[in-house]
């Protein structure tokens, strides 16, 4: 956590949001699509309210006690509400023994209350970050409105979303919204470049743009899962739904990625049938130019990829669900009707 | 010390501050003049509309020093204390994050307590809808018959969750939305006293982006103050919430009635480029559509003032009524789903990209449209269920039996299909379980499937169509044939199902049955009409009867070719060598409804 200077893509959206810091609101939502930074921006907005120096609306002073106890991780004014906690305990991150939830739940929002409604240790701000702030569960986003409206002298938060429409409008409501933008590709690849990632603009279009998600996109332990995926659905003759339906299934693929890879692929694939043109996976044009012409059912297939994703993080049986997507894919592609359509 | 937002700075502190909402503030007023009050009330209203507002004022309203007032004095030591939110009677409760059956009770155990300073006690219950079944349970028996000292205000966004015996036993007062004029002036009115400069322009914007909520534009003001630096902008406030041009609108129309795949995306991608909003793109897109329609069926109700008139109007003749209704149903549905998509870049263009793939092409009469894409519509199409996977067979039959028999009373003439084999599929399971069947049906189907489904692309459409249009004089009754030829959307239903009983050069009559009653009406007559003119390039006069029809209609002699094609095709199965082998080497059963002619 120690690290908190800015992407060079947001030092922009720095500069136009701490211009006027006085007016800065009690509730902020920061937004973007996810990858860019968002994080980061959030925590260094905070360490620069908790900062104790005189001028700190430029960025924090890095030697102050506010500071330093920021970069320990252990400011005392400073909560961040994450699914699970996750960021307590990063030693459990490395052997995920238990799935992680995904969800904020009502009872930490109420634990919130004692650090919101009592007075500051520093006597400054009291900084809550909310990341992501769509994991709030309804009742845990319902119990937050009150505190989110008026909060006790002192109170800010700082949420943070990657996708606000998910929220409650009620919550929208009481926040101002500062959207963060996705850097130009330019900008995006040259950082790219400097962290050594080899082929930026083929990892950037992986991401759809995002610098962050294509770093991670150049590393991740899921690399050879997509490749296996693309691979069988771009030779859909030889498919074997049920053999990669398990091997998926046994290797805990989480499915809001499978989802993706597949969104990300029939976008493609219709993209290029009918506007000749390719965003994701430029690497493959050649196999979906061969399909291309086979695409005329799939925006029927994307619907049904759309309702998958909206059930990506139930616990149903993985295997069924996967089995069913291929089988759709297939179906799709050879022009049937869908047997899960939605009416 | 800190900033506050403007929101909760210009929180109304008297009724007469309140914008809006004059029915509920009469109706509350009065009741307080006269000391004719109720115990329990129910605020109901979507956010930022003055729920909790309201509920604070009613607090002091019954609280305050002067007595029970509409005009609370706003300075004795109950109205501060209310306004500072430490007076000792008002407890506002948040439901949402004391749910449990506990909490309330441990609420309700005081309320048979006199009040400490003020005349009543008053019990705010915010977010009420989140409150548990149990607790809204044992609140039923106090809030019907409290003590004389206790009333309660209940708050909530979403009374649907609220249970009835609750909702009876409270005045129920629901708030409506601003109207952006309302939004509007309170903005005016909230920037002249802060002393901000603005331009008169931006705040029907901002009144229009908050969406009836006045919290939603005091946070959307407070966010163009940053934006602005300290001032509103018209241009400011337009960029800061990604407004869309409405000049990429129309390129993406033009686009799409083009169907013009490449134009589409590159007009997409200048959207992304400036910046812009994909969603306020969809929602403008609806809006426009919708125009659209209003201006294809109502064209006099279009404002004469708006801006684009002229370009909707001819958007509004280029595009079939159909067209623009599937066109607003998909953007709709792209708006619900961009949260799903992998990025709203993909969201966007994949439902451009849809509107494009499942646009019933002009060329392509009802009878003839896949199943999915008919939709609402209603197609009277009893072939396209079987179109499906195998066959572009029985879609060019339906044309080819139609146009190149000219009967002039058509019987059903059954030659539908040139070697009509049926196929070996529908045979039951358990035969054909040793059938060689290694091929993968995937490599089977390729060939067939290739041209079946781009069927509703124009290309290949454009060829099917009749190179020139007939004349009368050649028109030898053959109505169902005439039928297939003219571009008749939904009205097709009128012509599918009448019998054409008696023609001339300028004359038609038709005979519908009493049963099909509903699909003459007077549009589709008009739209039969006007299509049979434009066919003949004359006008025509079309003569709609309800009668006993004798079943010469295109959709029965449809039905029955169907039939007979099934009677065919079953007889076929039955007389099979290789079948008759099965059944009686195998026992096996051949199920009647399994086969399907091709």
């Amino acid at each position: 956590m120690s690290d908190y200077s800015l992407y060079p893509w947001q030092s922009e959206p720095w500069r136009a949001l701490t211009a006027n810091l006085a007016r800065l609101p009690h509730a902020l939502l920061l937004t973007g699509a996810a990858g860019i930074g968002k994080r980061r921006f959030a925590e260094r907005l905070a360490a620069s309210l908790l900062c104790e120096s005189a001028d700190r609306s430029a960025a924090p002073c890095g030697v102050c006690d506010g500071c330093r106890w920021f970069a320990a991780g252990n400011h005392p004014d400073f909560r961040v509400l994450a699914p699970q906690d996750a960021d307590d305990e990063p030693a459990e991150d490395a052997k995920p023994a238990k799935k992680k939830s995904a969800l904020i739940t009502v009872d930490d929002i109420r634990e919130l209350g004692d650090f919101v409604n009592l007075t500051a240790h520093r006597g400054g701000s009291r900084i809550t970050l909310v990341y992501p702030a769509e994991a709030m569960n309804t009742a845990a986003a319902n119990a937050f409105l009150k505190t989110l409206e008026e909060p006790p002298a002192g109170a800010r938060f700082i949420l943070v979303s990657h996708q606000w429409r998910r929220l409650l409008p009620t919550i929208r409501s009481r926040c101002r919204i500062f959207p963060l933008p996705t850097p130009a590709p330019e900008l995006a690849a040259r950082w790219l470049g400097e962290q050594g990632v080899v082929n930026p603009q083929l990892h950037l279009a992986h991401s759809g743009g995002a610098p962050l998600a294509a770093l991670d996109d150049a590393s991740a332990e899921w690399l050879p899962w997509r490749t296996k995926l693309l691979d069988a659905l771009a030779n859909p003759g030889g498919l074997d739904v049920i053999g990669l339906a398990a091997e998926y299934d046994r290797a805990k693929v989480e499915m809001t990625l499978i989802v993706d890879w597949l969104q990300k692929w029939v976008h493609d694939l219709v993209a290029f049938s009918m506007a000749g043109k390719v965003r994701y996976y430029p690497d493959r044009s050649e196999a979906l130019a061969r399909l291309a012409p086979r695409a005329a059912q799939l925006p029927r297939y994307a619907e049904r990829l759309i309702d998958a994703r909206r059930l990506a993080s139930h616990p149903l049986n993985a295997r069924l669900n996967i089995e069913a997507l291929l089988y759709d894919y297939l179906a799709a592609l050879k022009g049937a009707a869908l047997k899960g359509e939605r009416q | 010390m800190a900033y506050q937002v403007l929101a909760r700075k210009w929180r109304p502190k008297t009724f007469a501050q309140l914008v809006g909402q004059e029915h509920v503030i009469k109706a509350l007023s009065n009741a307080f003049a006269n000391e004719r009050l109720h115990h329990a009330y129910l605020l109901t209203g979507t956010r930022g509309v003055g729920k909790t507002t309201i509920a604070r004022i009613m607090a002091k309203a019954l609280n305050c020093e002067t007595g029970i007032t509409a005009e609370p004095c706003g300075v004795c030591a109950a109205c501060t204390q209310i306004d500072a939110g430490r007076f000792v009677d008002l407890l506002e409760i948040d439901a949402a994050s004391n749910t449990g059956i506990d909490n309330i009770r441990e609420v309700l155990d005081n309320a048979q307590y006199a009040p400490t300073a003020g005349r009543f006690k008053v019990y705010i219950i915010d977010e009420v809808h989140m409150l548990s079944k149990s607790a809204f349970n044992a609140m039923l028996k106090t809030l019907e018959e409290p003590p004389g000292h206790v009333k309660f205000i209940l708050a909530t966004t979403d009374p649907q969750k609220v249970p009835i015996t609750v909702l009876s036993r409270c005045l129920q007062f629901s708030l409506r939305q601003m109207t952006p004029q309302q939004v509007s002036g309170h903005l005016h009115k909230v920037l002249d006293a802060e002393q901000i400069a603005f331009e008169p322009g931006a705040l029907p914007i901002l009144g229009h982006a908050a969406n009836g909520s006045m919290r939603d534009a005091l946070s959307l003001l407070d966010q163009a103050i940053a934006y602005g630096a300290g001032k509103v902008e018209e241009a400011g406030v337009r960029a800061m919430l990604g407004a869309v041009d409405q000049g990429y609108l129309f390129e993406l129309l033009n686009a799409l009635l083009a169907r013009d795949g490449a134009a589409l995306l590159a007009t997409a991608d200048s959207i992304a480029g400036r910046g812009l909003s994909f969603e306020a793109a969809l929602g403008e897109l609806s809006h426009l559509l919708q125009q659209i329609a209003v201006a294809q069926m109502v064209p006099g109700a279009l404002a004469d003032d708006l801006p684009a008139r002229e370009a909707i109007m001819v958007l509004a003749a280029a595009m079939s009524p159909e067209d623009a209704q599937l066109y607003y149903q998909i953007t709709l549905h792209g708006r619900r789903d961009l949260p799903l998509a992998p990025d709203e870049y993909a969201g966007f263009t994949m439902t451009l990209l849809r509107m494009l793939a499942f646009a019933p092409s002009d060329a392509v009469t009802l009878a003839q449209l896949p199943k999915p894409a008919a939709g609402d519509t209603g197609t009277p199409a009893p072939s396209s269920r079987h179109v499906a996977p195998q066959a572009a067979a029985p879609q060019p039959v339906v044309t080819a039996a139609a146009v190149a028999a000219p009967v002039p009373v058509p019987v059903p003439v059954p030659v539908p299909v040139p070697v009509p084999v049926p196929v070996p599929v529908p045979v039951p399971a358990t035969s054909v379980a040793s059938l060689p069947q290694d091929v993968p049906p995937w490599e089977e189907a390729q060939p067939a499937t290739e041209p079946a489904p781009r069927a509703p692309y124009p290309d290949e459409t454009a060829s099917a169509e009749p190179p020139a249009p007939i004349t009368v004089a050649l028109f030898d009754g053959d109505w169902r044939a005439l039928v297939v030829q003219l571009k008749l959307g939904a009205a097709g239903m009128l012509a599918q199902n009448a019998e054409l009983t008696n023609w001339s050069k300028d004359h038609f009559e038709l005979l519908v049955a009493d049963a099909h009653r509903a699909v003459a009406t007077r549009d589709f007559q008009d739209k039969l009409r006007d299509a049979l003119s434009q066919h003949f390039d004359r006008p025509i006069q079309l003569h709609v009867q309800l009668g006993d029809a004798g079943g010469d209609t295109p959709a029965a002699q449809l039905l029955r070719e169907k039939e007979q094609r099934q009677g065919e095709a079953e007889a076929e199965i039955q007389n099979d060598p290789f079948v008759q082998t099965l059944v009686r080497d195998f026992d096996a059963t051949v199920l009647p409804d399994s086969i399907k002619p091709l």
